[in-house]
């Protein structure tokens, strides 16, 4: 049925009722999923909103885009399930296969051969234009541009997966895209309502990708549509059951070469969500074309399909190291508490460092390491060795951390820019001495630092402390903050320049201080 | 921006490099951004801040080993 093994879900998982619902029997594409039903999950949200809400666009519109659609990918599985589909809807067999044939002299009304127009020549403003003159409305536009999104994705998915037809395929297809890709599309070719920096969903994506892609700006129409590849991002990025947050963020932007990864020994789990990933960023990458919107997500065209050998021991890219802690961390799941001891005093500097840069004081992290220990210890159960166990035990310090400052200090959100940040630019523009380590003690030093360090905003000292000062590599840091790798790149940046500024009068040779500005203490 | 945070990381593709190289080459203003941020990345991992003396830790470690012993954590 497909490269990937099914899983009883029972009857009453939704997504699968939903299936049920809209298409009268759950696809076989779905059914490959279930070993992450999460990404079942994911998906069933976008294609909710997307093909199974009526707003501008009827559900058989949709339909016949995705059918069209299909057979120009050439991809047998989607072809016969939107042909199916059609079918209940009550269109005929041979009205079907004259829209496929001919669909300009297949007597469609004018607005349903404009969609079909459109959807086959995305790319470029005129398209739009073209569209906009035949009497179709900016919200059809963009339903249209979303619902050929959505087809991207669902064959990606199907060719990947290898799912075999539902129904029997009636045509012969080949494949004949007519997607113009510029590099510089000077879009988004389609006025949609702003929605603040603020919203829920932007800062969500913020902490992410580093910046709101521009894709994403650019769906002020459809707020319900937008909040559900949110949510769909959420549920594919976040859980680092199979892969890691940073191995998803680098499919998304670079995509996968499927081979390469089973030849490095990938479990079929991880296949899989590679796999639905690539597929997303399909989805984002016809997104991104159809609006004008500057690149972020990258669609590997032709990609490999994924031939499976048998499950193998769990692991991925990020945890083929060998975890320096994983005999210890063996031992205390054996019940050997001293071990535990052991790891206690192993890590004990690293949860320090995380708790004081975002407690702000010395004597808050200290009394937080108690609970982060014990915690740690309550759960040593359940770790089973996905990532290292510096980086969970991080990040259970980064929520206990955060958890005390939020009951502390409940107003102040981590994720917004504060009015000293927001406006930040370097100001200090003069030479450094050649040896700035010579001018002052090591304690001095220290205290400099120190000083420096907790006087920035704390999203960006968390980041600072953890990369710069416990020199945690990059993906672990991002791993513990629960960061996407360009956001904590872009909070790294931040902080270090920030850091400098304030680090700057104490190193400027004494002759150029008077000019000197900004200066802080 | 974010390209001369890929640079203080080693972290650039080979062309950028060239072309930010290029750029320092004659702009003493992102040059001494630069040289003071590398300064500054050197001077903090050098300096090993916010240290936990070992004497602060004992008696945490203590108290936390004593509630796992007495069971009182599971």
């Amino acid at each position: 049925m497909s490269y990937f093994g099914e899983v009883d879900l029972g009857s009453s998982f939704q997504p699968f009722t939903t299936c049920r619902e809209q298409f009268g029997f759950v696809p076989k594409l779905f059914r490959a999923q279930t070993l992450l039903p999460r990404l079942i999950e994911a998906e069933g949200a976008l294609i909710s909103a997307i093909l199974f809400t009526d707003k501008a666009l009827a559900r058989i519109q949709k339909e016949c885009i995705l059918l069209v659609l299909a057979a120009a990918q050439a991809n047998d599985y989607c072809f016969s399930l939107h042909y199916q589909t059609l079918k209940l809807l009550g269109i005929t067999e041979q009205r079907l296969d004259r829209i496929v044939a001919d669909y300009p002299r297949a007597d469609l009304s004018p607005t349903t051969a404009a969609l079909l127009t459109l959807v086959l020549n995305l790319g470029t403003k005129q398209a739009i234009q073209e569209a906009s003159s035949q009497g179709l409305s900016d919200e059809s536009i963009f339903e249209a541009i979303l619902t050929a999104g959505l087809s991207r994705f669902l064959c990606t998915l199907a060719a990947d997966i290898g799912a075999v037809p539902d129904f029997a395929v009636r045509a012969t297809l080949s494949e004949q895209s007519t997607i113009m890709r510029d590099a510089n599309p000077g879009g988004p070719f389609l006025q949609a309502p702003e929605l603040p920096e603020d919203y829920a969903p932007f800062v969500f994506l913020g902490e992410q990708f580093g910046t709101v892609p521009k894709v994403f700006h650019a769906q002020g129409l459809r707020p319900d549509v937008l909040e559900a590849q949110v949510y769909a991002i959420r549920s594919l990025l976040l859980p680092e059951d199979a892969l890691s947050r940073a191995q998803k963020h680098d499919i998304l932007r670079d995509g996968a070469d499927l081979e390469e990864l089973r030849g490095r020994g990938f479990t079929e789990a991880q296949l899989l969500e590679a796999v639905v990933t690539a597929s997303f960023a399909g989805f984002f990458d016809i997104l991104q074309t159809g609006l004008g919107t500057e690149s972020h997500f990258v669609a590997k065209k032709g990609s490999k399909k994924v031939h499976l050998s048998p499950p193998e021991p769990r692991h991925t890219a990020a945890t083929l190291s060998i975890d320096p802690d994983a005999d210890t961390v063996a031992r205390v799941q054996k019940g050997d508490l001293d071990a535990f001891e052991e790891l206690m005093i192993r890590h004990n500097q690293r949860v320090y460092r995380t708790l004081v840069s975002i407690l702000g004081n010395p004597d808050d992290a200290r009394d937080a390491m108690q609970d982060t220990f014990l915690k740690a210890f309550q759960h040593m159960g359940g770790f089973e060795g996905r990532s290292k166990f510096s980086t969970w035990l991080v990040s259970i310090a980064t929520n206990t951390g955060i958890q005390r400052l939020r009951e502390r200090r409940p107003m102040e959100s981590l994720d917004e820019s504060g009015p000293d940040d927001e406006g930040f630019r370097p100001r200090q523009i003069q030479a450094w001495t050649d040896d700035p380590e010579q001018l002052y003690s090591q304690a001095e030093m220290r205290s400099l630092i120190e000083n420096g360090v907790m006087k920035l905003p704390v999203k960006y000292r968390m980041v600072l402390m953890l990369r710069d000062i416990e020199q945690l590599p990059i993906e672990e840091a991002a791993s513990a903050l629960g960061l996407g790798i360009p956001a904590i790149k872009a909070r790294l940046l931040r902080g270090r320049l920030m850091l400098r500024e304030a680090l700057a009068p104490h190193f400027i040779p004494s002759e150029r201080k008077g000019n000197a500005q900004g200066v802080t203490n | 921006m974010a390209e001369i945070g890929n640079y203080l990381e080693g972290d650039v593709a080979e062309d950028v490099r060239h072309q930010l190289e290029h750029h320092l080459s004659h702009c003493q203003t992102c040059t001494v951004l630069v040289d003071s941020s590398r300064k500054t990345l050197k001077i903090v991992t050098d300096t090993g801040s916010f240290d936990l003396p070992e004497a602060t830790f004992k008696p945490i470690a203590e108290r936390i080993m004593a509630r796992i012993r007495s069971g009182e954590i599971k």
